[in-house]
């Protein structure tokens, strides 16, 4: 990767230094050059303490200087001529070079880093230690935000995040699988949970929006420390998967507001089974056919309000009263009373976490 | 440009929520069409089934002559612009309305080319060099409206697009959207949730709740002949009264009274309508704020149809003024003229002007008369 960087360099200044100039690497092989015929040779009078060395020197025709990060340097550049102006332009070229190599190393390994944090891929004490070397401040509020990009189409989603949140040093977007992208995004401190659902919601309009991408987006907690940061990826993930069960119409979950799903979906399935049998032991919920399920969720999304229910649904208030009357004779449970309507709701709630096929334990 | 049209569509989610019911629209050819209502009424549903981001459970969706229900969203020929609507950071105006072209590998000429023509008609030629740091919220808005016009879709589906910005610039992008919409000639179809940006912008409005239509009609008709309560209270600000009464018979009239008061149904309204079935029953007699007077000229006219009300608040807006007033237990706004003398705590006299009286059945909403 850091040829193609030299090289890059090296043909933008070819037309300003009228002279032969490029890269060597410390097995002594041209790895940029300004005249491209040179890419590859290799110049074996150039040794490795020569390269070892922090100050300018030269070989045959040409005037070198190393530089790099490592205790020893890994490359030398060279500029042709041997007189004090080629000694100018290779001290120049040497600092501008190191410059682009360190900062494309930092970022290359800081997104690795994030990579490996977030996955849970490197040693807890090592985090510190990696961050501290990276000049990575561990200490500041960030948030893990896991886009499941729901339907394909051939733009790349993660091109456009990248360019949603370009600032490398703050924000990372990371590749987890071919149809999950990880955003760490660093935030203010004390951010209102709003505001990241206004981001959220960016995203998910601007790749439908702009690129007809369908995504979700799961959104973990706020952390503090960059060691939590693998938790809020966690959150992010089961937000994800409690929103796909129980939230089927929202394209945006956040961990903080699952509420009685998240305690459903961390319930054993034997216990919820068990649940189920107690709750409907004089029948089973499966005999409730569609039209009285859907009766009985109108009826709970207004409120237990049979007046109300039965103006939503076009019925008359006989006809809901009667339905519920049915309801009560199969399940046993008399939905416009509380207790047993809350009973009823959490078990459906059950149900439908047991139907989406769970892990059981 | 194309017509758009929706036959019996539903919206079934896998959790069996029904989030839209029965769906029939016929959009024209270059119409602007409002789809609004209150949150969760499915507006933005309908939308999102138009564009292909939502499958449509039942039900067909035609766009121009094609049948459009498993049309890939990109092949739509469709733009979207959404409330939430975010610029890239780091480029241009000029690069964040090429972008999705360039991904989607467009002639770099024909880029310019459509970008430019976009920015004139949005009056941001003189911006494309800048970043989204150096532009208002307005300009940005612009921005975010040219990058769905350089696609130069067949129709338009907007979002809720002016919620994001302040009361002042809202009002200043209606217009302006009212204007790029004559300048395209396009299919816009416009879903918000707030009755003025509906009352002001389109052509037709599609009033929805529960998932369901509740009256398709032009701003003046819906303003004047709401099909139920639910349209007369949400098309208006401050919104209708409603009062409880009973309709009664007075001869060869009706009457409408509510509390100790009893007001005349003007003989050549009711003629127009089936009042007889509601004699004796509980109806909900309606009225605009403006059709409340407290003028004694008005008062003087309207003869019987006077009511003494006690004042409880008044809002001076400039141009008009709102009285919030308990009339027979009920409350009742009146919008008048700002040379109103009434004060809170006062008693004072308001008359209703009969001709524009609304009457709904209380166990429908339906309206019986408008």
């Amino acid at each position: 990767m850091s040829n193609r960087l030299f090289q890059g360099i090296i043909h933008q200044m070819r037309d300003t230094i009228d002279r032969t100039i490029g890269v060597i690497d410390e097995s002594s092989v041209i790895i940029a050059c300004s005249d491209l015929g040179k890419i590859g040779e290799v110049n074996e009078e150039v040794t490795a303490e020569a390269l070892a060395s922090s100050d300018v020197f030269q070989t045959g025709d040409f005037t070198f200087k190393s530089f790099g990060s490592r205790p020893h340097p890994e490359y030398a550049v060279f500029v042709g001529g041997a007189d004090p102006e080629a000694r100018k332009y290779v001290k120049l070229l040497a600092v501008s070079l190191n410059s682009i190599k360190q900062y494309y190393d930092e970022k290359y390994d800081r997104g690795n880093f994030i990579k490996n944090v977030i996955l849970d891929n490197i040693l807890p004490g090592d985090i510190y230690l990696k961050s501290h070397e990276l000049h990575f401040d561990s200490d500041v509020s960030r948030v893990c935000m896991l886009i499941k990009i729901t339907d394909k189409n051939d733009i790349s989603a993660y091109e456009v995040l990248q360019n949603l949140f370009p600032d490398k040093n703050k924000d990372f977007i990371i590749n987890i699988n071919e149809s999950d992208i990880a955003l760490v995004k660093e935030i203010k401190p004390n951010i209102d949970m709003k505001d990241i659902d206004k981001l959220a919601n960016s995203i998910v309009d601007t790749l439908s929006g702009e690129f007809y991408t369908h995504c979700m987006v799961g959104i973990g907690t706020v952390v503090a420390s960059i060691k939590d940061l693998a938790r809020s990826f966690k959150e992010a993930q089961v937000a994800l998967e409690v929103g796909k069960v129980f939230d089927t119409e929202t394209t945006i979950v956040s961990y903080n507001n699952l509420g009685i799903a998240r305690l459903i979906y961390q319930l054993p399935t034997t216990l919820c089974d068990m649940f189920l049998k107690e709750v409907f032991k004089r029948g089973s919920i499966d005999s409730l056919d569609h039209e009285t399920l859907f009766t009985i969720q109108r009826f709970f999304e207004n409120n237990l309000n049979v007046s109300e229910t039965s103006r939503k649904l076009f019925v008359h208030r006989n006809t809901l009263v009667y339905r519920l009357e049915k309801i009560k004779k199969i399940t046993g449970l008399d939905l416009r009373e509380f207790e047993d309507a809350i009973v009823f709701k959490v078990a459906l709630m059950v149900k439908k976490y047991l139907s989406n096929n769970p892990v059981k334990f | 440009m194309a017509s758009v049209t929706l036959k019996n569509v539903y919206k079934i989610y896998s959790g069996g929520v029904t989030a839209v019911t029965d769906f029939n629209l016929e959009i024209a050819d270059k119409e602007f069409i409002i789809l609004v209502g209150p949150s969760g009424c499915g507006k933005s549903t309908t939308l999102r089934m138009i564009a292909g981001l939502e499958e449509i459970s039942k039900g067909e969706l035609h766009i121009g002559d094609t049948l459009a229900n498993d049309v890939a969203p990109k092949d739509r020929d469709i733009a979207m612009v959404f409330q939430s609507y975010a610029l890239y950071p780091h480029m241009s105006v000029f690069d964040n309305m090429a972008f999705g072209l360039k991904l989607r590998k467009t002639p770099k000429d024909e880029i310019k080319r459509r970008v430019e023509a976009a920015a004139k008609s949005l009056d941001i030629a003189h911006l494309l060099d800048r970043k989204p740091k150096a532009l208002s919220g307005g300009q940005r808005q612009r921005v975010a409206l040219g990058r769905a016009i350089v696609r130069n879709p067949k129709v338009f589906l907007l979002d809720e697009p002016l919620s994001n910005l302040d009361a002042k610039l809202r009002a200043q992008m209606r217009t302006e959207i009212a204007k790029l919409h004559k300048k395209l000639g396009t299919t816009f179809i416009y879903v918000t949730h707030d009755q003025t940006e509906a009352m002001t912008m389109g052509d037709r409005i599609v009033v929805m709740k529960d998932g369901f239509i509740q009256q398709v009609d032009t701003p003046q008709n819906l303003y004047d002949k709401p099909v139920n309560e639910f349209v007369a209270g949400f098309m208006g600000s401050p919104q209708m009264n409603f009062i409880d009464a009973k309709l009664g018979k007075a001869g060869e009239g009706y009457t409408l009274t509510f509390g100790k008061c009893t007001i005349p149904v003007p003989a050549g309204k009711a003629a127009g309508a089936d009042l007889a079935p509601y004699v004796g029953k509980d109806v909900v007699f309606g009225i605009r704020p403006e059709d409340v007077h407290d003028e004694a000229d008005f008062i003087e006219k309207a003869g019987g149809a006077h009511v003494t009300c006690a004042v409880e608040v008044t809002e001076l807006m400039g141009a008009e003024t709102y009285l919030y007033l308990k009339c027979e237990g009920s409350d009742v706004t009146a919008r008048v003229e700002p040379t109103s003398t009434a004060k809170s705590g006062d008693k004072c006299q308001i008359a209703f002007d009969l001709e524009k009286i609304h009457i709904f059945d209380k166990e429908t909403e339906v309206t019986i008369l408008n």
